[in-house]
């Protein structure tokens, strides 16, 4: 959310880019972590929710994120986007938080509630075991295809971001995304059709 | 432009971070390709599928647990900034004895339980069974309370949102602790203590009082991440009252471009 993202434009002029408060908590202001948590929590939280589809984790998970945002803080050196820094520190937790977790619950065990014909009009109940179907699907993806897909499609993030995120070259990115958009229709297409359960 | 190369450009293509010239180049190929023509649309779709999944907003809970750990970890700085050469073991005793150590916020929890227990059974020892587990329960909620009354007076803002931590576990709470809550709301110096005040009160929001309180708090707060947290309240609650409230706070010249914007969306969600 830095000077040449349209999201400073949302915030409005006068508001500090993220890097500035960013800058700001790693010299000992410490409060205006607020506004970062303000400006990320939702964020964040759709992030971990669509890799782990366990509502309680993804709030421990925000939580874990800004515990090591103070606890990091000053290495913070803002040569990089905070956001791209954000999200190293996010999918760290979330590789502990997968170290951490004995069983091994696919999303849909966990989150996925079956619509019921009954209590939805036809129209949203149609877009609802739509949205469980793509879930579905995603969860069927191998963890790094479903990061980079979460990561490219919800997260707002750059191709070059992603890259920088993940250590290698745009040209990677963007093979990889291909590929991963390519197993989720295969795979999104196998449950439509009622060959996997 | 081959097959390679134009596979390159699709997930540019799908984000519509192509030029004009480049998206041209995969027009082009994939009208004299079939199999790269196949491949975009499908991918296409399950694009555009990926965009039925809902947002969500995570609870009113997280918010509260930041700002709590906010203040902790602000205090923890100010405390070692103050004491960095006090060491040793008084020291270590009284950081022992705060509500900040989980050894010692446990123990005292089940210190309060004991007392609770005890006073309970040396009143109503004569009682039945049941009625006596109704009047502990309602002496360890006194006492919750009593603490939570406490806290809130303190100097630290970190033991105020503890106070309110102690207002918000109570089941059933009584006039005076509603009354603290909503003065925390409306007079605490400390932005992050009036948001945890916030979420204490959408907890009691059916008892008497407390949605006309958080109406009426919404005119005086000028704090941006508090008054959202309002607005996020009330409109949660489809809180009619709060209609007149809204109107008056986006006229505010002194509004933030966010909170302002939030306001107009809460009053279409209400209306």
């Amino acid at each position: 959310m830095n000077a040449d993202n349209p999201e400073r434009e949302k915030i409005g002029r006068m508001s500090p880019t993220d890097n500035e408060l960013m800058e700001d908590v790693r010299d000992g202001r410490v409060e205006k972590l607020a506004v970062l948590f303000e400006r990320y929590q939702t964020m964040l939280y759709n992030f971990f929710l669509r890799l782990t589809g366990n509502r309680a984790a993804s709030e421990d998970l925000v939580q874990e994120v800004f515990m090591r945002v103070l606890k990091y803080r000053a290495g913070y050196m803002g040569d990089s986007r905070f956001n791209v820094w954000l999200f190293q520190i996010a999918r760290n937790a979330h590789v502990d938080y997968l170290r951490k977790r004995k069983s091994t619950l696919p999303l849909d065990g966990q989150y996925v509630e079956t619509p019921s014909r009954e209590s939805l009009p036809e129209a949203a109940y149609e877009v609802e075991r739509e949205a469980e179907l793509v879930r579905r699907a995603l969860d069927r993806l191998p963890v790094q295809k479903r990061e980079l897909l979460v990561l490219f499609r919800f997260q707002n993030l750059k191709l070059r971001e992603i890259a920088e995120l993940l250590g290698c070259q745009v040209g990677t990115v963007k093979a990889q995304v291909h590929r991963a958009l390519k197993d989720l229709s295969r795979i999104y297409l196998d449950l439509q059709k009622g060959n996997v359960s | 432009m081959n097959c390679e190369k134009t596979q390159e450009k699709f997930a540019d293509y799908l984000t519509e971070d192509l030029d004009e010239g480049s998206r041209d180049e995969v027009r082009e190929h994939i009208l004299s390709c079939a199999a790269c023509r196949e491949d975009l649309e499908n991918l296409t779709v399950v694009w555009a599928k990926l965009g039925v999944l809902p947002e969500e907003q995570p609870g009113g809970g997280l918010r509260h647990r930041f700002y709590a750990m906010l203040e902790e970890y602000k205090d923890g700085l100010e405390a070692k900034g103050k004491t960095a050469r006090a060491t040793g073991l008084l020291a270590g005793w009284r950081e022992w004895f705060t509500f900040r150590r989980p050894a010692f916020a446990a123990s005292f929890s089940a210190f309060l339980l004991f007392v609770g227990l005890g006073a309970g059974w040396l009143l109503n020892s004569g009682r039945a069974g049941g009625e006596r587990l109704t009047t502990l329960s309602r002496e360890v909620q006194d006492m919750r309370q009593q603490v939570a009354l406490s806290l809130l007076g303190k100097s630290s803002a970190t033991e105020r949102i503890q106070g309110i931590g102690f207002s918000a576990a109570v089941e059933n709470p009584n006039d005076t602790t509603l009354a603290a809550l909503t003065d925390a709301l409306d007079n605490d110096p400390n932005p992050n203590v009036r948001l945890a005040a916030v979420d204490a009160l959408y907890l009691f929001r059916n008892k008497p009082g407390v949605r006309e309180s958080l109406v009426r708090s919404l005119a005086i707060q000028n704090y941006p991440l508090v008054q959202v947290a309002l607005i996020d309240f009330l409109v949660e609650i489809r809180e009619a009252r709060a209609v007149a409230a809204l109107k008056l706070l986006i006229e505010k010249n002194e509004l933030t471009p966010e909170v302002k914007k939030r306001a107009e969306q809460g009053l279409k969600q209400i209306v």
